[in-house]
């Protein structure tokens, strides 16, 4: 799956530099100027601040078939902003093989693990993935919805079979929050 | 109503919508023998509908407009559930022209009229003119603003007093007078005008014939998928507050057999004529001298059907949904009867004296019984009533042979209605009941306010 992403491990160096403090003002200035020039994505440094954003148009993109003219919106808010901070802020410290993070479907739809039949999943029990690390596909209406996490994390579990039902809050997958000191 | 054994019928119907109309639309299917499904927010995930539907699906989080407004969950949870129908009951979703037509295109039977029909009775201005073309009455007025003195002496003339004289550009109040005879009408001509100019900036008024003291008067019809309309007699709705009706009743104190009968004809006619099917309501106001004017049509199942179901015996959920299915009104409907007086209280969480909204838990809820008592409610003890829809929590019908019986029967199952917890409008609905006026049968849709300002002032 192609991902633009500095390749970072969940393990990292447990002493590090204090990690950067983010002005979330400057962050929000940053959503304002893309969102009044149209920009879908912004790529930040400053120092040791490295900030990439990501705007995702309304509609979703799809692997499959390309947004088609369906009557009905998209169910995400359109223009959903994400901040995707390198390297993330740490969590409070939690214990490893608990507090695991739940990712619920946004929408109801049909859950696929993978972006088509014959493609490998998304994501693997083991796999690191950082916030908006595309996980699955709800399909709805047609159309196909990537869902993201939310949370950087290691994939402990995936929740749901390939092909199931889905309603709005069933869990798809169970991530283990990864914390970098 | 017997069912020809061939007819074809839903496969599995799901229901777009929550509380006391959700679980009459599962009692109709429970009967017909067909399966639901429940579509819920969180907030109602431990509510009546939710369990007793076969399937449940979550579609959003409370807010409606996440949830049960929210088309595509709506529809996504109708294509995983492989539904092949679904009833969109009242409120909601269920006069929204586009959501007909999405189910349509889904390929998913829409339980009410056509997204054509839908559309033009949403539009006010259209109904009015679709309605009078078909041959109903509506109140009369010039079809447009008024240019001139000349043309506002002209048009009183042919509308007659008392008259409104109303902006076109903007309501609340201003710029509309009412005018009671010809020495009025240029003087308030000018001041009306003058008044809009000021309000609004465009000084345009029309003139319309001023109903006053109105009754709410309205006509349940069925309609079939082959052309058939009929009517189930009239109810009568104007003990209401703000435009919110809190006590309905059939037939009414003010209408006859002669009447129903031809102005039902009127409206079966109107309503052949737009190619209307499944349940409906066509809203009348009644003047004083017993004048009907269309003011609009409801193209669903309304809150009150059940006063009507009372009256005639007919189970109009169960119709709507056979219509749907393609069945003749001559098989759904062979015949009823009008019989006896039934009334129905519309028991809100509100405060029975400011009418805020009194959402929380309740803690004990006891439903009066007894012969022709009805309860239509999705409410419970413990269950909560939440904050995020409207403040309806239960139906209180009664039917007896007679209305003052059904007024005796209405204030005896009342005081019987236990509900604790959060605050409601019985002890208002109490008081209408022991009222003079009310019994009298002496109705219009000022008679609430009168009596609460009455209340106020004792």
């Amino acid at each position: 799956m192609a991902q633009k992403k500095t390749s970072r491990t969940s393990q990292a160096a447990p002493e590090q530099a204090r990690a950067p403090r983010v002005d979330l003002g400057e962050i929000e200035r940053i959503l304002g100027f893309m969102t009044a020039h149209g920009l879908e994505e912004l790529e930040y440094r400053h120092g040791d601040l490295h900030v990439r954003l990501r705007r995702h148009p309304a509609g979703g993109a799809s692997l499959l078939n390309p947004g088609t003219a369906a009557a009905a919106p998209h169910p995400h808010e359109p223009g959903h902003a994400r901040v995707a901070q390198l390297p993330p802020q740490s969590p409070p410290q939690a214990p490893p093989g608990e507090n695991l993070h739940i990712v619920k479907s946004p929408i109801v739809g049909t859950f696929y693990s993978a972006p088509s039949p014959d493609a490998p999943p998304f994501v693997k029990p083991g796999d690191s993935v950082q916030r908006g690390t595309i996980l699955c596909i709800v399909e709805a209406m047609k159309l196909m919805n990537e869902i993201e996490a939310d949370q950087a994390g290691e994939v402990v579990r995936q929740m749901a079979e390939n092909g199931q039902p889905v309603e709005y809050g069933q869990p798809l997958f169970a991530l283990r929050p990864v914390a970098v000191g | 109503m017997g069912r020809p054994a061939f007819a074809f019928m839903f496969r599995k119907i799901l229901i777009a919508n929550r509380g006391e109309i959700a679980l009459r639309i599962i009692c109709a299917c429970k009967e017909l023998g067909i399966p639901t499904v429940a579509v819920f927010s969180e907030a109602d995930r431990n509510s009546l509908p939710v369990r007793f539907a076969d399937e449940a699906v979550c579609i959003g989080p409370a807010r409606a407009s996440d949830s049960y407004l929210n088309i595509p969950q709506v529809i996504s949870a109708a294509e995983i559930t492989n539904v092949d129908a679904i009833h969109p009951g009242y409120g909601f979703l269920a006069e929204n022209a586009n959501f007909a037509e999405v189910c349509e295109a889904s390929h998913i039977a829409f339980i009410g009229p056509s997204a054509e029909v839908i559309r033009i009775m949403g539009e006010k201005d259209r109904a009015r003119r679709e309605a009078a073309a078909a041959g109903l009455p509506v109140i009369p007025g010039t079809p447009g603003v008024v240019e001139d003195e000349h043309a506002a002496l002209r048009a009183a003339e042919e509308i007659g007093y008392p008259l409104m004289l109303k902006a076109s550009a903007g309501g609340g109040g201003r710029g509309m007078r009412i005018v009671r005879g010809p020495a009025e009408i240029l003087p308030a001509f000018r001041a009306a005008r003058h008044e809009a100019g000021q309000a609004f900036g465009v000084p345009d008024v029309y003139i319309e014939k001023y109903v006053e003291r109105p009754r709410h008067i309205e006509f349940q019809v069925l309609g079939d998928r082959h052309g058939r309309v009929m009517h189930l007699g009239e109810r009568e709705c104007s003990v209401q507050r703000r435009h919110q009706k809190l006590i309905e009743e059939a037939p009414s104190p003010a209408v006859d057999n002669s009447v129903r009968e031809s102005l039902g004809a009127r409206v079966v006619a109107a309503l052949e004529k737009l190619g209307y099917s499944g349940a409906g309501t066509v809203e009348f106001l009644r003047d004083a001298r017993g004048e009907f004017y269309f003011i609009e049509m409801n193209t669903r199942i309304q809150v009150e059907h059940p006063v009507t179901e009372s009256v005639t015996g007919v189970d109009l959920v169960k119709a709507q949904i056979r219509l749907a299915a393609g069945e003749k009104l001559a098989d759904v409907v062979p015949r009823y009867t009008l019989s006896g007086h039934s009334i129905e209280c519309r028991i809100n969480a509100e405060d029975p004296e400011t009418f805020a909204p009194s959402p929380g838990r309740i803690t004990a809820f006891h439903a009066p019984g007894g012969h022709g008592v009805r309860v239509d409610t999705a409410m419970h003890s413990d269950a909560v009533v939440p904050p995020h829809y409207d403040s309806l929590i239960a139906k209180l019908i009664v039917r007896a042979p007679s209305r003052p019986e059904a007024i005796a029967r209405m204030r005896r199952a009342l005081e019987m209605f236990i509900i604790e917890g959060v605050k409601t409008t019985i002890p208002l609905q109490r008081r209408i009941m022991d009222d003079p006026q009310f019994q009298r049968g002496d109705l219009h849709t000022g008679f609430l306010d009168h009596l609460l300002a009455r209340a106020e002032h004792a």
